[in-house]
C-alpha cells in the first residue's frame, strides 16, 4: 500500500484546519476555544485564551480592529459574531494580572528597538521574552504611541500605564526623549546584535521583506506602519512579533524564511456547508460593553466552524468520532506496525464502504477507496482478522456451489440472462420464479437464468483472489451463453459488474419493469407514501433511482424524499460487510436510517430490507409493491435466519429446476438423517450471533452418534459433541429423544485442541 | 486430594465411560501455542470445551492473536 499516498490524502482532508476567523487574524487568536469558554460563562478562561495569541491582551483586546469578524461565516445567517465585543467583555470579566514570572538571563544578545508603539512594544516584550537584552528607544516621553489615542474612549488611562509599567518591569531598559535618525540607526546597528523599526514613519524608503520584515540584507527589521501600509492595530502587534521571530533567527544565524508558511493573515482551505444554518441574530448590547449573560448569548452564535460533514452524515465516523484525516493517520500506523497489536483492525472493518463521505466531501476524499486499499493490504500481508469475514466468504463459496449455482438458457440461446444475485433468492425465493417467468414473457429474444454469488463478499474482504477467479467463472459463463445481456436484480451486483465487468452489458430489473409495466396490478387503494432509502452501491444509477420511483408511482404511492437519498443515500448497514465484523456498529446504520423518516421506506436490496426491518422499521421491498400478496405481512417481514438463507437459495434452485426445466438437481442439500432437530427460540438466536448454521450442527450430531466420541451428563440427561469443520470446531449440547434431538446450545472456537 | 480429578464435573467421557481429569493440553491459533488445563478423558485424549470457555477467553485470545 501506498503511505505516502495515503499521508498525502489525509494531508488535504481539511478538518483540521482553522476557522477563518482564526486564519484572517494575524495573531491567530483561537476564536473557537475562546467563544467556547465564554458561551460556559467562563471569562477567566476566555481572557486566558485570549492572552495566549494576543500581546498586551488588555489593550489590544479592546481596540483590535477585527479583520476576523469580516469573515465571519456567521454573516449571511444573522449577521458576523461580535467577536470585538467578546473581547472587550473578556478583557471586563475576566482579566487577572499575569503571575510574577522569574525573569530568564538575558544572555541571548543585545537589540534596539525603536519606536514605542504597538508595534515597537510588542517587538520588545517578544525579544525580551526569548532571552534578550532590549533596550527600548522613544522620541516622546511616553511609551504606547497610539495606545493613548484611545485613553478615555476604550481605554481607562490606569491600564494604559499599568500595561506600560509591566513591560518596564520585565527588566527592558527605555530611553525616552531619544529621536533616532538615519545616521544614529546606523550606529545603533553596529553597537546591537540586531534593530528592529517600529517608527510608523522613516525618512527614507525601506526595502521591508514582507515575510521577514528584515530591511535589505542588513541587522536591521522592520514593522508596523513601515511594513503594513495601513493603521491596523492587530496587523501592527502581528508584525511586532513576527520581526522579533526573525531577530532571533538572525542573531542565531538560522534561516530567517524557512517553514514560515502559515505566520500573519492567511487564506484557510477550511469549508463549511452554510446550507441549513439557522439564522441568529446578534445579541445587541445594553450599554457600552456586553454584559455577561449578553456574551454569553452572543458567544452561543459562533458556529465553531470546523468540516465535520462526512462524520455527520455517517454512522461509522460518528462511532469512532473520528475524521478521515485521523483515520488515514491511524491506517498509516497500523500499515506500518511489524510487532505488536493492530489496534486499527476493528474500525478498518467497520466502514460500511457505501462512499457517502466521497459525496459529502469538499474535496472528494473517499475512505471507501481508502478503506479497500487497506483490506486489501491486510489480506496480502497476513494481517487480516480471519474471523471478521470467514461467515461472508463461507456464503460466497455456498453461492457459488452445486447447492445454488446454475445456468440455464431459454431455448437455444437467449439475448438476456437474469441474475438474481445471492441475498434476493435467500431473502425472497418465492419472487425469483415469478420474475422469471415475468421476463420470460416479456422479453423478445429470450432469457436465460444464471444463480451465483457475483463476488461482493470477496470485494468488501480485500480477497481479490477470490474476487478475480469468480469474475472469470461469470465472464466465461457470459462467453459460453452466447454474450447475453445480464438482467441485475441486486445494486452490489450493477456496482460489481460496472467494475470488473466492464465488457458485459447489463441493464436493472428495475428498469425492465419501469419500462414494460407491471406483472399484475397491485396497485394499492388510497392515497400511501413511501420513502426511498435507495441502494448505496448504486448511489450514481440514476436510472435505477428513476426506476423505482416511476414503480412505486405505478403501484400507487407517492413518494417523499429522504434527506440522504439517490447520490447521497445512506448504507443499511450491510456494506463493507460490517454486519459481520461488527454487529454493533451495523446496528447504528439500522438505527440513524431508521429515524430519519416517520414514513414506511421502500428499498430495493434484499439486505437493506432484511436489515431495516429487523431494526422494527415498516419496509418494502420494491418486489413487495409488485408481487405481495399481503402489503402488512410484507411491510413487518423479519429476516431469514443465517440457515433459513441458504435453505432459500437450494429451494430457489431446485424449485425452477422443477418446474421450468423439468429436471430432478443433482444434489443432495437436505442430507437423509435419522434424527429430526428440535431447535429452541433461545439456541435459534445463539446461532444467528455465533453464525453457526443448522446444516454444520447437523453434522456434528451426525458424527457424534456414529463415533460415539462425545461427552455425557447424565445428571441433565445431555450430550456434548464437537467436530472441526474447515477451521472452526463446533460445539452443540443436545438430549436424544428417541429420533427427536432436542438442541440446548451451540458454540464454536477457532482455537486448534492438540488431543494427543 | 487427587489433583488429576476435575471435581464438581458432571460430564463423562460418553464413549470411554471414563471421568474427566484436569492436563496440560496444548491450543494453537494463528502463531498462538499454549498450554493449558483442560478437563480431558484419561484413556482416549478427547478435551472437554464448555461454552462459558469457548465464548469468553478463547474467544478473547483469538481475537488478540488475529490483531497482531
Amino acid at each position: 500500500m501506498d503511505l505516502d499516498k495515503l499521508l498525502e490524502t489525509s494531508d488535504s482532508c481539511i478538518h483540521d484546519e482553522p476557522p477563518a476567523c482564526t486564519s484572517c487574524c494575524p495573531v491567530h487568536m483561537d476564536v473557537i476555544a475562546f467563544v467556547g469558554e465564554m458561551e460556559k460563562g467562563d471569562f477567566d478562561k476566555a481572557y486566558k485564551v485570549m492572552e495566549k495569541r494576543v500581546p498586551f491582551a488588555r489593550i489590544i483586546g479592546s481596540i483590535c480592529d477585527h479583520p476576523c469578524e469580516k469573515v465571519c461565516v456567521r454573516s449571511d445567517s444573522g449577521g458576523t459574531v461580535k467577536i470585538s465585543e467578546l473581547e472587550k467583555a473578556a478583557v471586563s470579566y475576566g482579566f487577572s494580572p499575569p503571575k510574577n514570572t522569574i525573569p530568564l538571563s538575558k544572555s541571548k544578545g543585545r537589540v534596539a528597538v525603536i519606536g514605542g508603539g504597538i508595534s515597537g512594544m510588542t517587538a520588545a516584550f517578544e525579544l525580551d521574552k526569548k532571552g534578550y537584552q532590549v533596550t527600548l528607544y522613544e522620541k516622546s516621553d511616553r511609551l504606547g504611541g497610539r495606545i493613548w489615542d484611545y485613553e478615555g474612549i476604550a481605554l481607562k488611562k490606569e491600564v494604559i500605564e499599568e500595561e506600560i509599567a509591566a513591560l518596564v518591569k520585565q527588566g527592558i531598559k527605555t530611553e525616552l526623549n531619544t529621536l533616532i535618525n538615519k545616521k544614529r540607526l546606523e550606529e545603533l546597528a553596529g553597537e546591537y546584535d540586531a534593530v528592529y523599526l517600529g517608527t510608523g514613519v522613516w525618512e527614507e524608503e525601506l526595502k521591508i521583506h514582507p515575510e521577514t520584515f528584515q530591511v535589505g540584507d542588513t541587522s536591521v527589521f522592520a514593522g508596523g506602519k513601515l511594513a503594513n501600509n495601513n493603521d491596523s492595530v492587530i496587523f501592527s502587534a502581528s508584525s511586532g512579533r513576527r520581526a522579533a521571530a526573525s531577530v532571533d533567527r538572525y542573531v542565531k544565524k538560522i534561516s530567517l524564511s524557512a517553514s514560515r508558511e502559515r505566520e500573519g493573515s492567511f487564506e484557510t482551505p477550511l469549508k463549511y456547508e452554510t446550507e441549513g444554518i439557522e439564522p441568529v441574530e446578534a445579541i445587541g448590547k445594553a450599554s457600552d460593553i456586553y454584559s455577561e449573560d449578553e456574551a454569553i448569548g452572543e458567544a452561543g452564535r459562533c458556529l465553531k466552524c470546523r468540516c465535520r460533514k462526512c462524520i455527520e452524515s455517517c454512522s461509522h465516523l460518528t462511532r469512532f468520532n473520528i475524521s478521515p484525516k485521523s483515520y488515514m493517520r491511524q491506517i498509516n500506523q497500523n500499515e506500518r506496525i511489524i510487532l505488536g497489536t493492530h489496534y486499527a483492525n476493528k474500525m478498518i472493518n467497520s466502514c460500511t464502504m457505501c462512499g457517502l463521505c466521497r459525496e459529502e466531501c469538499f474535496k472528494g476524499i473517499s475512505m471507501k477507496a481508502v478503506i479497500k486499499e487497506t483490506r486489501e493490504s491486510m489480506v496480502r500481508r497476513g494481517k487480516m482478522p480471519v474471523s471478521d469475514h470467514d461467515f461472508a466468504l463461507k456464503d460466497m463459496k455456498f453461492s457459488n456451489s452445486k447447492y445454488f449455482s446454475m445456468v440455464r438458457n431459454q431455448g437455444e440461446k437467449a439475448e438476456y440472462l437474469f441474475y438474481p444475485g445471492c441475498q434476493l433468492p435467500a431473502s425472497y425465493p418465492e419472487y425469483i420464479g415469478k420474475i422469471y417467468k415475468y421476463l420470460v414473457s416479456n422479453m423478445s429474444g429470450g432469457a436465460g437464468i444464471y444463480l451465483g454469488c457475483c463476488g461482493a463478499p470477496a470485494d468488501w474482504a480485500g480477497r481479490q483472489d477470490l474476487m478475480q477467479e469468480n469474475i472469470e467463472i461469470i465472464k466465461k459463463t457470459w462467453e459460453d451463453t452466447g454474450r447475453p445481456v445480464f438482467i441485475l436484480a441486486c445494486s452490489s451486483c450493477c456496482s460489481v459488474f460496472e467494475k470488473y465487468l466492464p465488457e458485459i452489458a447489463f441493464v436493472s430489473l428495475w428498469e425492465i419493469f419501469a419500462r414494460k409495466g407491471l406483472p399484475q396490478n397491485n396497485r394499492i387503494s388510497g392515497k400511501r407514501v413511501l420513502s426511498v432509502h435507495d441502494a448505496c452501491a448504486t448511489r450514481h444509477n440514476k436510472e435505477i433511482h428513476d426506476s423505482i420511483r416511476r414503480i412505486a408511482t405505478l403501484s400507487g404511492y407517492e413518494i417523499q424524499e429522504l434527506k440522504y437519498s439517490k447520490e447521497k443515500t445512506k448504507c443499511c448497514g450491510y456494506g463493507g460487510l460490517v454486519y459481520f465484523a461488527n454487529r454493533e456498529q451495523s446496528a447504528d446504520f439500522v438505527k440513524h436510517r431508521i429515524e430519519e423518516s416517520d414514513n414506511d421506506l421502500l428499498v430495493y436490496c434484499a439486505m437493506c430490507k432484511d436489515l431495516l426491518a429487523e431494526g422494527g422499521k415498516r419496509t418494502f421491498h420494491i418486489l413487495d409493491l409488485i408481487f405481495a400478496e399481503d402489503m402488512e405481512r410484507a411491510a413487518l417481514r423479519k429476516m431469514p435466519t443465517l440457515s433459513e438463507r441458504h435453505g432459500n437459495r437450494a429451494q430457489v434452485k431446485i424449485g425452477l429446476l422443477r418446474e421450468i426445466w423439468g429436471e430432478e438437481p443433482d444434489m443432495d442439500y437436505e442430507k437423509q438423517r435419522d434424527f429430526k432437530l428440535i431447535i429452541p427460540e433461545n439456541v435459534r438466536q445463539q446461532m444467528e450471533d455465533r453464525y453457526i448454521l443448522s446444516e454444520d450442527m447437523a453434522e456434528v450430531i451426525d458424527s457424534s452418534r456414529k463415533s460415539g466420541e462425545r461427552f455425557f451428563n447424565p445428571q441433565e440427561n445431555s450430550c456434548l459433541a464437537r467436530l472441526r469443520l474447515d477451521n472452526v470446531t463446533y460445539w452443540v449440547k443436545y438430549e436424544e429423544k428417541d429420533e427427536k434431538i432436542l438442541v440446548k446450545s451451540v458454540y464454536s472456537h477457532r482455537m486448534e485442541i492438540v488431543e494427543e | 486430594m487427587n489433583e488429576d480429578k476435575n471435581y464438581n464435573m458432571p460430564w463423562l467421557c460418553d464413549k470411554c465411560k471414563r471421568e474427566l481429569v484436569l492436563k496440560k493440553v496444548k491450543v494453537r491459533y494463528l502463531e498462538g501455542n499454549f498450554e493449558v488445563d483442560l478437563p480431558k478423558c484419561p484413556e482416549c485424549n478427547m478435551v472437554f470445551i464448555d461454552e462459558e470457555m469457548a465464548v469468553g477467553k478463547m474467544l478473547e485470545v483469538e481475537k488478540e492473536l488475529e490483531g497482531k
